[in-house]
């Protein structure tokens, strides 16, 4: 049975049909979550929230977008709102739109290449979570569907409900501050390495 | 910096992730070979962008938070008849 049987199949009562619908998303939607929140308690709790919309709002799905699209949408919302409730954004990207900029008075070290650099090492894996920690939420949520979880711009415009240029500025900044964070880092520690 | 690493700097970040084939592409890529910093740039984002795609593990979804999802849905008889008889699902 395709998506679209199941999903008519759902919306007239059919409990496997829905409960089959749920499987097919129940592991990306955790995981979704757990990019977005870290932390495996609150990705529990959308899963929950995002599957219990889904079933309300089943009826008012028409079709316009894809059943996955529609169903990333309430997870990413549902996500992001429990992230700005905790708290744990960090404001300084929002309070400095331009902060990108600053990357122009900077002089380029080539750390790329340093073959010491791999998430086996423990101190680079902790730096890496850290950085991705301190992306505020509207970086956050692109950079994930995009860079991690590898959607088009065409899909994260349509999730995020936002414009693809929008999505490909928000994009840039993620990275230019993903890449500034751990530069500090990384670029001290190969300093270290060549002393 | 100059105006110049600017412009490409920016258009670094949007064609990563993008089809190289497209003019924009391959513009920046052009001037990447000229331009040793614009170099060092892409190279340490497009690093960046590896370690974090690289650290991330997806994880599979745990049965019991699978049973309390199913539970909290009311589907909870569904998924142990699944369960029970996985053919018929």
């Amino acid at each position: 049975m395709n998506e679209t049987e199941l999903i008519k199949r759902a919306k007239q009562g059919d409990k496997v049909a829905l409960s089959r619908l749920i499987n097919t998303y129940s592991e990306r939607i955790y995981n979704l979550a757990l990019r977005i929140l870290r932390n495996r308690e609150d990705a529990e709790d959308i899963l929950q929230e995002t599957f219990l919309t889904v079933i309300e709002k089943l009826d008012q799905f028409d079709g316009r977008s894809s059943f996955f699209t529609w169903v990333y949408r309430i997870a990413t919302n549902a996500s992001l709102m429990r992230l700005r409730k905790k708290k744990v954004i960090f404001q300084q990207l929002a309070d400095n739109p331009d902060f990108q900029e600053s990357v122009e008075s900077r002089v380029f070290v080539d750390w790329s290449q340093d073959p010491s650099l791999s998430i086996y090492d423990q101190e680079v894996k902790k730096k890496i979570d850290q950085a991705i920690n301190s992306l505020s939420d509207i970086y956050r949520s692109v950079f994930i569907l995009r860079d991690i979880e590898n959607l088009s711009i065409k899909e994260t415009s349509e999730i995020l409900n936002i414009t693809q240029e929008n999505v490909k500025i928000r994009l840039r900044r993620a990275r230019q501050f993903l890449r500034n964070y751990l530069s500090d880092y990384f670029e001290e520690r190969l300093v270290k390495k060549d002393a | 910096m100059l105006d110049i690493h600017k412009k490409y700097i920016k258009k670094i970040c949007d064609i990563m992730g993008e089809d190289f084939d497209d003019p924009t592409c391959r513009e920046v890529l052009e001037h990447l070979n000229k331009c040793p910093s614009c170099k060092v740039y892409y190279d340490t984002v497009k690093k960046t962008v590896l370690l974090c795609q690289e650290n991330d593990c997806p994880e599979t979804l745990p049965e019991e938070v699978n049973s309390r999802l199913m539970k909290v849905l009311d589907l909870d008889e569904i998924y142990k008849d699944s369960k029970a008889h996985p053919q018929n699902s």
